[in-house]
């Protein structure tokens, strides 16, 4: 199945973004979930999260790319935020905004990513 | 990687110095409170985009703070796209540049200055008067949206025809949905489509042909996604398009054709469905013949044999190009024939263009000639572009030609029969179709239309060809109003702007793509003063009246009188439209009264012409007896499927015989390339709500051309580059994107952006379809070239003058 055959359809791009792989992986974490983004220019800003964590994070990049969210083009912002209300853990409500129904009948104790793993979703652990 | 990152940082430093320099970027809008602090939910349907995905508007103390699916829906199941959940941002007070006061200035090269509601509308009305009286009913005008409300559109068409005495009604669905009209009613012999979404889950072949659904259409994307992920081996996808998309992901085959050439393809499956007998025998005999040409001749099976004789899979595979073989055209005739069910989907890419009629026509023989019809997961389903282009124009009467519940203008008896219902004298609707979309703006051009009311659109960025028209916009001596939310192209070019309440601002219907209609009902106040567009015709329609000294224009309004704009009157003009224009027609609404719509998670399929019939969800599939009541009334035999539609007095279905016809435009040695233009999942249409969203403008900033590997190499353009895309129309500089998606030939660029070099309907071709009317966005001819490296961009959103 060509699922997994076509990453080239979204990767070339451009050398132009490919410089803000070198400072993601060092985010700085305020409070439980809620991150500090290393200091990217409004310009910088402008670059698509998953053009740099092609580079800076290509295991969760890859993990997202060929999950259903990947396919069906959830994007990083849907769950995580932008850069002024970015959260490496989402609010869970964040979730909700699709899975309204599993999200008010989930397990108390735990957070939807402990039965759906990040990035990959499509299994229960 | 041909720079060190040292060089590299270097590089992007000095051009972010340099870019943002008194840059605007509308990201203020963090103090919005996210769902967990919603007081209250309110049900609606999502605006932006056709397939009426229903959601809730989280409410705090009057604030829209959030927007979640809902389950029980069965168009999105819980679902939403980046646009859907975020929206919520636009609404009421939370964005700053809202238009919340009527704007006028007499001259367009004026400031615009705030004025009254009696006085705005006092000047609409003494402009539109004036342009009647001194040049006649036909100098006014009416552009709508498929994004406006079925009331609105119901009200604004029947002031301007019946108040006014001009069928100069048009709209943006012209645009995009006009041939896929037509191609339902000259193939099926009545609009829309007969299935729904439910065969997205019972369907075991999906034909996408002209559609990156997975951008245009997202969540039903997902939903056939999900399909194919849960029946890997069992159900096939078929993608045929000129550009490899994200849609393609899902496909277990890419059928890519040089633009223009799927007439050829098309044809071709036909030919192999017949040479390899796949064709339903009974189906053929019982419910359908073939027809062609003008006159609408019937023709034999065997004359449609010779005529397909000219398409064997070779033939069309060098008609073709791109990765086009012969054999993958049989595979893929075979798929859609054998399957359980085929389900065919398509958008844009068949309907924008000079032969759209005729595209969607050849679509529809493949789903006759293999009975892939009426039946589960069996369906040739035409993706609607806006929320309400269906419900609202199709179906309300919002185009030059057509009345309310799907009447011609140029039939007498439905005309009267319109003019009887609202209690106007008979005659009163001129019996000429007014002017379609590009005749509208030619007609302004020409200083033939001398006062137009724009509501809800802007055209000033969404014409092909727009610089062309923008001219006529911008004469002094025509009047323009303006009705939406926030500053675009077009209110740059008007005299006067109204500022409108938006969805959840006020109450109203949407009707999507199969053919449900929803209501929305207000939940939140306008900012400062916008109103509903239905609070503003009906008083627009009171002065016009007195300055024209008629009272049949008080009349058309007068049901609607004494009712308060934020649900008493949408719903009586609703209850208008339903109980009586829609009584006995095809698209009977009497049973989805606002009790009814408010009882359901996900509104009523017509046709639905009793309550209780209503209540139970409608009519899933068109035609079939003992699922459709239409179908058990229109009876004239005993078999199931009864084809009543009102286009085709034989009751049957009509496979045409079609000839490849190519573009208006083909590359040449002046201008080699085509060009096409389409949609990003990021932005909705000319990006003057989605650009205004933080998320969403910094994942798709600006336009982009994309360009193929093999054009790029030969012309020495890298990622980044700035390129010039230039027509015999006009030019755009954009920055390029390399990669497989457009075929070799082909470049494709991005419509959403509103700045002035990376506009793309300032290149693209105004020729139109003559059956449709609707304009060839989707190909044209171009050049191309490299005019810099990389360069500082950003992004641009129109800001009031």
């Amino acid at each position: 199945m060509t699922i997994e055959l076509k990453k080239d359809i979204i990767q070339p791009l451009t050398l132009f973004f490919i410089f803000l792989s070198i400072i993601f992986p060092h985010a700085a974490y305020a409070s439980a979930g809620q991150a500090s983004h290393p200091k990217l220019s409004q310009q910088e800003k402008l670059t698509p999260c998953s053009q740099c964590h092609k580079e800076a994070t290509p295991e969760i990049y890859k993990e997202w790319y060929n999950s259903v969210h990947g396919i069906a083009n959830v994007k990083c912002f849907q769950c995580h935020g932008t850069y002024e209300n970015l959260r490496t853990e989402p609010d869970e409500t964040h979730c909700a905004a699709c899975h309204n129904k599993q999200y008010l009948k989930r397990p108390k104790d735990k957070r939807c990513w402990a039965c759906h793993p990040a990035h990959n979703f499509f299994v229960h652990k | 990687m041909g720079l060190s990152r040292r060089d590299f940082l270097k590089r992007t430093a000095a051009l972010t110095a340099a870019s943002y320099i008194g840059m605007n970027l509308p990201i203020s809008l963090e103090g919005v409170a996210q769902a967990s602090d919603a007081d209250s939910w309110h049900p609606g349907t999502c605006r932006l985009c056709g397939s009426g995905c229903r959601l809730e508007l989280g409410v705090k103390n009057g604030r829209a703070v959030a927007l979640r699916g809902i389950s029980k829906s069965r168009t999105n199941f819980g679902y939403l796209c980046m646009k859907g959940m975020l929206f919520y941002k636009l609404m009421g007070n939370n964005h700053p540049d809202r238009l919340k006061k009527p704007l006028y200035r007499k001259r367009k090269d004026q400031p615009f200055k705030e004025i009254s509601w009696d006085e705005a509308l006092d000047i609409a009305a003494k402009e539109f008067a004036k342009a009647i009286k001194k040049h006649g009913n036909d100098a006014v005008a009416y552009y709508g949206s498929g994004q406006a409300l079925t009331e609105e559109t119901y009200i604004f068409q029947k002031v301007m025809r019946g108040g006014l005495k001009t069928n100069n009604v048009e709209g943006n669905p012209r645009l995009c949905m006009a041939s896929a009209v037509g191609g339902y009613i000259t193939s099926f012999g009545a609009d829309e489509p007969i299935g729904s979404y439910a065969n997205f889950e019972r369907a075991n072949c999906f034909f996408i042909i002209g559609s990156n659904t997975a951008e245009a259409h997202p969540v039903l994307f997902r939903r056939i996604m999900r399909r194919k992920m849960d029946h890997r081996d069992t159900v096939k996808v078929i993608n045929a398009d000129p550009r490899i998309s994200p849609t393609s992901r899902i496909a277990d085959l890419d059928l890519v054709f040089e633009p223009g050439t799927d007439l050829a393809l098309l044809n071709a499956m036909a030919y192999v469905i017949i040479d390899e007998k796949l064709y339903n025998e009974d189906f053929l005999k019982n419910y359908s013949v073939f027809r062609k040409g003008k006159d609408k001749k019937q023709v034999s099976f065997e004359e449609y044999k010779k005529f397909l004789s000219a398409y064997t899979p070779e033939k069309a595979a060098q008609i073709c190009k791109g990765n086009i073989t012969a054999d993958k055209i049989r595979t893929a005739a075979r798929w859609f024939a054998t399957s359980e069910g085929t389900m065919s989907l398509w958008t844009m890419g068949i309907n924008q263009r000079k032969r759209g009629v005729w595209a969607n026509n050849l679509i529809h023989n493949l789903h006759i000639l293999t009975g892939q019809l009426c039946r589960p997961g069996a369906d040739s389903f035409s993706l609607t572009g806006q929320p309400n282009a269906c419900g609202g124009v199709r179906e309300g009467g919002g185009l030059c030609h057509i009345l309310p519940a799907h009447r011609l203008v140029k039939k007498n008896r439905l005309r009267h029969e319109v003019e009887r219902l609202w209690g106007i004298p008979q005659g009163r609707i001129p019996s000429k179709p007014g002017y379609h979309t590009i005749a509208m703006f030619e007609a302004v051009n020409q200083g033939k239309i001398k006062a137009i009311w724009i509501n809800c659109t802007s055209p000033a960025q969404s014409l092909p060809n727009c610089d062309k028209y923008r001219k006529g916009m911008a004469r002094q001596d025509v009047f323009m109003v303006v009705t939406d939310i926030f500053p675009t192209r077009t209110t740059e070019l008007a005299n006067l702007i109204l500022p409108t309440a938006f969805i959840f601002e006020k109450t109203g219907v949407y009707g999507c793509t199969e053919r449900r209609s929803q209501l929305t009902r207000k939940a939140i106040d306008a900012p400062g003063d916008a109103m509903p567009e239905v609070w503003i015709v009906r008083q627009w329609a009171l002065k016009l009246s007195k300055q024209l000294n008629d009272p049949v224009i008080k009349k058309c309004v007068e049901p609607f009188l004494n009712k308060e704009p934020d649900y008493e009157l949408p719903k009586a003009i609703w209850d208008e439209y339903t109980q009586k224009l829609t009584k006995g027609r095809d698209n009977d609404l009497r049973g989805a009264t606002y009790e009814v719509l408010e009882q359901l998670p996900d509104g009523v399929q017509w046709p639905a012409p009793t309550k209780e019939f209503a209540l139970k969800g409608g009519t899933d599939i068109k035609f079939v007896r003992g699922i459709d009541p239409l179908a058990d009334e229109h009876a004239t035999n005993e078999m199931p499927f009864q084809f009543y539609g009102p286009a085709h007095p034989d009751k049957k279905l009509w496979v045409w015989l079609r000839p490849q016809k190519g573009p208006e435009e083909m590359p040449d040695s002046e201008y080699p390339f085509y060009l096409s233009t389409g949609r990003v999942i990021d932005h909705w249409h000319t990006s003057s709500m989605t650009g205004r969203i933080p998320e969403l403008i910094r994942a798709n900033p600006y336009a982009f051309v994309e360009i193929n590997p093999k054009d790029a190499e030969k012309l020495g353009i890298r990622p980044g580059d700035m390129v010039e895309v230039s027509s015999r129309r006009g030019k755009n500089i954009l920055p390029a994107k390399v990669y497989v998606g457009p075929c070799e030939g082909m470049v494709f660029v991005y419509w959403h952006d509103m700045k002035e070099e990376r506009m793309i309907n300032r290149v693209t071709k105004d020729a139109f379809d003559p059956g449709s009317k609707e304009p060839e966005f989707k190909i044209c001819a171009c050049r191309i070239k490299k005019v810099s490296g990389p360069k500082p961009l950003r992004p641009f959103i129109v800001e009031l003058s």
